[in-house]
């Protein structure tokens, strides 16, 4: 147990991506024995090789920008509307107990459950992705602007009004920065929606944007695109929630978590 | 009802006069304070012993404006209109920003008065070096031990220069040596300012040493039941005044006073 | 500062503002401001919902969804339980399973969902399977963090007095860790079911969401609505009910 050093080459960054590695190099000699029917299982140079294909084609650019460009115009909005009602909910009691019931209702409510009245409503398109983007985002967003925001010690309040703050000087000197670790956790929990509600809602209503395409790959038969876009998802969702991660390091360097998370 | 004088030096700096507290309880509203009146003159500097509980912080939070309470608080014959920089608190739990850095605290409360740019860095500057936290100047308060913290939290309500300062348990969750150095340092500048202080503690010594009016509160409903004047040379060190006589017979006396309001307070909680 | 209101007048409000909605939405449907298309009155809908129920077609729907949430989240719970344990308890397994799970969790496992219909067709199989794989990675997580923070001490204390590697995994860890494994439930619950309708809206093969969008096609507007509400008293509900598992033995908090 005490040798850690041994196992420093494993935890280095490309000690971590050895499992990957190799879960790629076994999948690609099961495919090699053609045990499974490789249009069921695309071999991962297959896949790879779909992959160049796309990546220097406009095909996937063009329609991961349209999904892109709708999960953030709907966590935008989302996220605004979302920490602007948790901060009237937490400041406001008589608020408060009007919206609560509203909030806890659609709180557990799958929000794809309202793409078909979106579809109803607005049609296939983007309107309905960004509706469908921007509920789902709104409601992690205004629960945990309201706990970070209800939250706030009484001291801290009250230090700031004997140093004169006024009530308006007040929400972005104490309480916005008071509930900020929790509105970043909400917020990477809203990305993920985001993502989640983009896609599907491609899949079921629009003419494009990478859901459509994935799907579009998979009735033509087209597995080892179909591999490939998936791929890029998952690629590109890492990537962005990564960066959310280092944002929120560098917003929290004064949290007391920053010490967990190494240096400031 | 109020006595109008031409003469400033006799109305007192702060008048608490029949202030009562309740706060809704369970079934009944808890009485937290009853009618207590209390006066303090300019420079005075007034403790509030008491067992837990008493409601000796909420009578420091409505003289800092936080709770409306019955009754009138007057400062400088005026009643006050909710917190007001001219009160500085400074409270057990630092309550300092943690997204502040020591210096950005220390001149959050400067950011609003009158002064310039350059006036409030030498301010900030000046009350680091009092503090003894150079180099610590871009620290975050979760980087800093408690007693740091409480000089910064002390450092940045004096900063805004108050009249009056209310301490609230301000050494309360120091270590027995870290609060002895800190005490010194409250005399220090209170020696040298002589501004108003109101200290809530539960610390007898720390109030003996510090105080130059000493207020015991009853267990709940707080009242005031006792007060003592100290007359002790400020001058001597800890050590020749800790050891003399007449540190000890005040220390003894205000000790038992108080003892007695704790003894009730613990027979009340075994009714409850 | 605004004083805080009685418990009552909270109560009050909240009934008022769901009979705001409720009244505004059926002055708006009859006065026809909305085309009843768009927004069929609430007393349509709700009759309407009346009749599904009658005929069996919106229980037997809701039945199939349930039944396809509930085995994904079983068998995620079984893996993820059991990977997040195995992680915590040996370098190897975290070494092999981490750089996986940092990848697949902020994905957006719908977009698996044609994969799965390839493999496992349209109906509960490819259903159970994804909603499995979606709620794997919380559960993992949550096990993970858990076993790991179980103390040291406890351990080698069980280990001294003689504990077996399986007493140890069901004497100590697990209900050291429990806490934290149903407080990952809870999150993986609606993602369960938020899965399961979405899946089913997508790639049909029934269930709440194909009936959903069946409906939508026809422009049954009264039904939709009428699904819609359903899902969200389902959600609610199994919501409500995980809380008061949690509030019914307080040890399971995970703040406790």
């Amino acid at each position: 147990m005490q040798g850690s050093d041994r196992f420093a080459a494993f935890r280095s960054p490309v000690g971590r991506m050895v499992p990957l590695v190799a879960m790629g190099l076994i999948w690609q000699a099961v495919s090699a024995t053609k045990l499974i029917d490789p249009s069921f299982l695309p071999s991962p140079l297959r896949i790879g090789h779909a992959m160049v294909d796309l990546l220097t084609g406009r095909e996937i650019c063009d329609n991961l920008f349209v999904t892109l460009a709708r999960a953030a115009i709907g966590l935008a909005l989302g996220s605004a509307a979302g920490v602007w009602l948790g901060l009237m909910m937490a400041r406001s009691p008589k608020f408060r107990a009007y919206a609560a019931p509203i909030v806890g209702g659609t709180y557990s409510l799958p929000k794809s459950a309202l793409i078909p009245l979106f579809i109803l409503w607005f049609g296939i398109g983007t309107a309905t992705t960004v509706c469908a983007v921007f509920l789902s985002c709104l409601l992690p967003m205004v629960v945990n602007t309201f706990q970070g925001v209800a939250s706030t010690p009484r001291v801290l309040v009250w230090g700031a009004q004997a140093l004169g703050a006024r009530p308006r000087e007040m929400l972005w000197q104490v309480f916005l920065p008071h509930a900020l670790p929790d509105i970043l956790t909400g917020l990477r929990v809203a990305l993920g929606f985001s993502f989640v509600l983009a896609i599907s809602s491609e899949m079921i209503a629009s003419t494009n944007g990478i859901g459509k395409l994935i799907f579009m790959y998979g009735e033509n038969g087209a597995y080892d695109y179909m591999f490939a876009a998936i791929a890029c998802v998952v690629v590109v969702a890492f990537v962005i929630d990564r960066l959310l991660l280092l944002l929120t390091q560098k917003c929290l360097r004064w949290h007391e978590s920053a010490t967990e998370r190494g240096p400031a | 009802m109020r006595a109008v004088t031409d003469e400033k030096a006799i109305v007192p700096k702060i008048q608490i006069q029949a202030v009562s507290k309740s706060y809704p309880g369970d079934k009944n509203p808890v009485l937290a304070l009853r009618t207590v009146d209390l006066s303090i003159n300019e420079g005075e500097f007034v403790s509030i012993v008491g067992p837990s509980g008493c409601g000796k912080s909420t009578l420091l939070y409505v003289l800092g404006g936080f709770l409306e309470a019955d009754g009138k608080v007057l400062v400088d014959g005026k009643a006050i209109q909710g917190p007001g920089t001219d009160r500085g608190v400074v409270f057990q739990e630092y309550a300092l920003f943690p997204w502040l850095t020591v210096r950005n605290n220390i001149l959050y409360g400067l950011e609003r008065g009158a002064l310039a740019p350059e006036e409030r860095a030498r301010i900030a500057d000046r009350l680091i070096g009092v503090i003894g936290l150079k180099g610590f100047e871009d620290r975050y308060p979760r980087e800093l031990s408690g007693g740091m913290k409480q000089r910064v939290a002390i450092a940045r309500t004096l900063a805004c220069d108050p009249a009056i300062l209310l301490l609230d348990e301000p050494f309360g969750a120091l270590d027995a040596q870290t609060r002895e150095v800190m005490q010194d340092e409250l005399l220090r500048i209170w020696l040298e300012t002589r501004k108003t202080v109101l200290m809530i503690t539960h610390d007898v010594n720390e109030a003996v040493y510090l105080s130059n009016r000493i207020c015991v509160m009853s267990a709940r409903p707080g009242q005031i039941v006792e007060e003592f004047k100290i007359d002790l040379d400020r001058t001597i060190p800890r050590e020749r005044l800790f050891t003399s006589d007449a540190f000890n017979k005040t220390r003894n006396e205000v000790w038992i006073s108080v003892r007695q309001q704790a003894l009730a307070a613990e027979k009340l909680n075994a009714r409850v | 500062m605004e004083r805080e209101p009685s418990k009552r007048a909270l109560q009050i409000r909240s009934v008022i503002s769901v009979l705001v909605i409720v009244v505004l939405w059926e002055t708006a449907a009859r006065a026809g401001l909305a085309s009843p298309l768009f927004l069929p009155a609430f007393t349509a809908v709700m009759a309407e919902w009346w009749t599904v129920c009658a005929d069996g077609s919106l229980p037997a729907d809701l039945l199939t969804s349930l039944f396809r949430a509930f085995a994904g989240l079983f068998a995620a719970t079984l893996i993820g339980v059991g990977l997040g344990i195995a992680m915590a308890r040996s370098r190897l397994v975290h070494w092999i399973f981490d750089p996986v799970i940092a990848l697949a969790f902020p994905s957006p496992k719908i977009a698996f969902l044609p994969i799965f219909i390839l493999w496992f067709g349209i109906y509960s199989t490819s259903k159970i399977l994804l909603v499995a794989f979606a709620c794997v990675f919380p559960i993992v997580i949550g096990t993970y963090a858990a076993a790991s923070a179980i103390n040291r001490v406890w351990i080698w204390s069980a280990y001294s007095l003689g504990t077996s590697n399986l007493t140890l995994l069901f004497r100590i860890v697990l209900p050291a860790a429990w806490p934290r494994i149903f407080a990952a439930l809870r999150v993986a619950l609606p993602v369960s079911l938020i899965t399961t309708f979405t899946a089913e809206m997508v790639g049909g093969g029934g269930g709440m969401g194909a009936a959903l969008m069946y409906s939508q096609r026809f422009f049954e507007s009264p039904t939709v609505f009428a699904y819609i509400l359903t899902m969200l008293v389902v959600g609610l509900l199994l919501d409500a009910i995980m809380l008061r598992i949690q509030t019914a033995f307080p040890a399971w908090h995970s703040n406790a």
